[in-house]
């Protein structure tokens, strides 16, 4: 075992420069695993944290920005008189929104003030935040990663030109920046602010009282079934009808039609495995050749064929795991500790590299060394002593 | 004197493996890098490349997009009098004004819904918009029927010509499509157009959503805009073809975030064409030697070593190529988060990214040749001859 790792390491170190360009090759590949994968779980384990809420969206059948009249809020309720199973309906304007002299679109959205610290308890943790949004009509809670980009804090007043009728400018009080909200680009403002701004702008009364999409608080998964499909029921052949989704589908359908980032950036991932592999595999193809000699002499001292073998297993993984380590560490320390950290991925906000992808990218860096060393030792283990010997010069 | 090109192919068939090796890696990056420039081009292209220069968008002055845009009767009456405007053939300013809705439709792909845009349109939208082009028949005003753009027919279920789509804000009425209709690939083949009174009648709605004049020419441009955004009407205008490309900045984003990827990949390659002519030239150190001694010049080794890695990359390239042309043609669509109605896009392999996937090709290979010739050209004479 020790000569063998004595050869491993002289070998590794033989040809330093091929051993390095290897490092590099394999490191690009796995840089790319980890930031895809990490796109990925982080829009997943977003999903995931909303279906943990236990909400049900409710939105307008014919479609997802047809708006619904407010009175459904009530009928909803009316569902479950006890409040055993709807905890809480909550209505939701969106009314989008954008800076003067900026066309980036932000996601600002009214809601019932009273229902809605019951059924997003990922917002207003304190006390007196709580307090701060029950008293102010123009309390604004601004998403963090918003919060960031904007500069904006708590205490700051904001105004934001509506993205859709009346398109007024509402003129709000940062009371949270949301530290530990799902979405973390969302801002929540009163629903009664936006209901009033409608009809003092001259909106028609039938343009008022509607909102976007109503979010169902349910008590568990048995309710969160039942009401799916009750709600949808109560209101079947009505003028509105609606369709209600769990909040994980509800919040996929607007992830996978936009690019469907997770599958193509998965598949991207897959590709650049096989880039990876196929560059160790030349490698180590190289350096086999290289050495034919060697081994041959190795065998003919009475060394096994299953110890050349492996001689050219591990150099092809330990290689590669290195790479591996590289294009692991890298992206971690560069989105970690740099100013690239501050970039805003697309789509992403801010990229958070967790273990479980470095782990997983690790193995596959380990997965990549095994198959591209697997030729090599194959080909080891069949070498004919005598025809290697004589070729030698 | 340079080496003859004979020398190089022939070489390449020395390390049968390596080459092939080294030419899979460069053709997977090609592959990818094809890809996805048509995936970002054809989403680009089928909003970015919407609108006709003389064309004037008006919104309301707080609006993003059409969706969410409402102007009022009367104030769309003033839009008559916009300065420029061209008129038709009745004697009437070309003023189109437009109802954009939106409706829940099957993608016939997955069965998944998605948000379509429905216009509603006079007339006169068909003057304004005189790129579209109706295949089948083109629907009456004043009855149920609409035309189906090109890529929404594509992409969508129960969307062909005898098909009846339900629309309306209840989707209680149903609207027979008589038609198909082209409009140079642009935003529009992704929608769904029926008479503007009926849209307005089926989604109750008492106001319109945009306006749209054509000028009589693009220069007229900003005395219109400026009619339009002055105290008198105080809507928004934009040029058509301006709002399209504030359109298309999100699938720019998207565009920018992918090609980052396929840098990082293509450095990775670079990495292992080094690997590999490096590999060739340490193989090779006696003959680069006799070579030398047979009188040529360190250039002529140099450019020996780089043309050697231009093929590889070349070939490459082919196969690259030619492992993505099956992607040609595929057909998605994606959801705008400015307008929240879908746009289909195909993906077509041009040409020109053909092209720029040979040019990023060639770039991998001789940078990665690079310092390997450069190495070959130093190659000490005399000790490696006497080494043999």
């Amino acid at each position: 075992m020790d000569l063998l790792l004595t050869l491993l390491l002289r070998n590794l170190g033989r040809n330093p420069r091929r051993s390095a360009l290897t490092v590099a090759a394999v490191a690009m590949p796995v840089v790319i695993l980890v930031l895809s994968f990490t796109i990925v779980a982080q829009l997943n384990r977003f999903l995931d944290d909303s279906a943990a809420q236990l909400r049900l969206a409710v939105a307008h059948k014919t479609s997802i920005i047809n708006p619904l009249p407010y009175g459904h809020k009530a009928r909803i309720a009316a569902l479950d008189p006890q409040k055993r199973d709807i905890i809480a309906v909550v209505g939701i304007a969106w009314i989008g929104g954008v800076l003067a002299n900026d066309r980036e679109p932000l996601t600002t959205m009214g809601v019932d003030a009273d229902e809605f610290p019951i059924a997003f308890t990922d917002h207003l943790l304190t006390q007196q935040e709580r307090e701060a949004w029950q008293r102010d009509r123009r309390a604004l809670i601004v998403g963090r990663s918003t919060a960031a980009k904007m500069g904006w804090k708590v205490g700051d007043r904001v105004t934001i030109r509506a993205s859709i009728p009346p398109y007024s400018e509402f003129s709000f009080n940062v009371i949270s920046t949301a530290p530990k909200a799902i979405d973390p680009v969302a801002n929540w403002c009163h629903l009664s602010y936006v209901f009033e701004e409608r009809a003092r702008s001259g909106l028609p009364e039938s343009s008022v009282d509607l909102v976007s999409f109503l979010f169902v608080k349910c008590s568990g998964r048995a309710a969160l079934e039942r009401y799916r499909v009750e709600i949808d029921r109560l209101f079947e052949n009505t003028p509105d009808e609606t369709q209600t989704q769990d909040e994980k589908a509800f919040l996929n359908q607007f992830i996978s039609q936009q690019f469907d980032l997770p599958t193509n950036l998965t598949l991207l991932a897959l590709i650049t495995i096989a880039v990876a592999v196929l560059a160790a595999a030349n490698t180590m193809n190289m350096s086999f050749r290289d050495r034919i000699g060697e081994a041959a002499t190795l065998r003919a001292l009475g060394f096994s064929a299953r110890f050349g073998a492996w001689l050219s297993l591990t150099e092809s993984v330990l290689l590669c795991g290195i790479g591996g380590c590289v294009g692991v560490l890298a992206p971690v320390i560069a989105f970690g500790y740099t100013p690239i950290g501050d970039v805003q991925i697309p789509l992403i906000v801010r990229l958070e590299i967790g273990p479980g992808v470095c782990v997983v990218a690790l193995t596959l860096a380990l997965a990549i060394g095994t198959i591209a060393g697997a030729w090599p030792a194959i080909q080891g283990g069949r070498l004919r002593v005598i025809d290697a010997l004589r070729s030698l010069e | 004197m340079t080496l003859p090109l004979y020398y190089n192919w022939r070489n390449l068939f020395v390390r049968k493996l390596t080459t092939l090796l080294t030419v899979a890696v460069i053709a997977v990056v090609v592959a990818a890098l094809i890809v996805l420039l048509s995936f970002g081009t054809g989403m680009q292209r089928s909003v970015g490349g919407s609108g006709h220069p003389a064309n004037l968008l008006v919104l309301n002055a707080g609006a993003t997009a059409e969706s969410t845009s409402l102007i009022w009767p009367e104030d769309a009456r003033l839009l008559v009098q916009t300065p420029g405007a061209a008129v038709g053939p009745d004697g009437q300013p070309l003023v189109s004004l437009e109802v954009v809705v939106q409706t829940d439709v099957r993608r016939l792909r997955d069965s998944s819904s998605a948000n379509v845009a429905v216009r509603g349109v006079d007339d006169v939208g068909f003057l304004v918009h005189d790129q579209v082009q109706v295949r089948g028949r083109m629907f009456t005003q004043g009855a149920r029927e609409a035309i189906v753009g090109r890529a929404a027919q594509s992409l969508y279920r129960g969307l062909n010509v005898g098909d009846r789509v339900a629309l309306g804000r209840s989707r209680s009425h149903e609207y027979e499509i008589v038609g198909v209709f082209e409009s140079a690939g642009s935003a529009f083949e992704s929608e769904i157009w029926a008479p503007r009174t009926m849209i307005a009648d089926s989604y109750q709605r008492r106001f319109d959503s945009s306006a749209v004049i054509r000028l009589d020419n693009a220069d007229r441009m900003a005395a219109a805009a400026d009619y339009v955004n002055g105290p008198a009407v105080r809507l928004k205008a934009t040029s058509e073809p301006e709002y399209y490309r504030q359109l298309s900045d999100q699938s720019q984003q998207v565009v920018y975030l992918v090609l980052g990827l396929v840098i990082i990949m293509a450095t990775g390659a670079v990495f292992a064409v080094a690997n590999t002519m490096y590999a060739a030239v340490d193989g090779r150190r006696r003959e680069i030697a006799m070579l030398r001694t047979l009188g040529f010049s360190r250039l002529a080794i140099v450019a020996a070593f780089l043309v050697e890695a231009a093929m590889i990359a070349g070939l490459a390239c082919l196969v690259g190529i030619a492992a993505s042309l099956p992607f040609s043609g595929l057909r998605r669509d994606f959801l705008s988060n400015v307008t929240h109605s879908v746009t289909g896009f195909e993906i077509v392999i041009t040409p020109g990214i053909c092209l720029a996937a040979l040019a990023a090709a060639l770039l991998v290979g001789v940078i990665g040749a690079a310092a390997p010739s450069a190495r070959a050209a130093r190659t000490p004479i005399v000790r490696a001859l006497r080494r043999g």
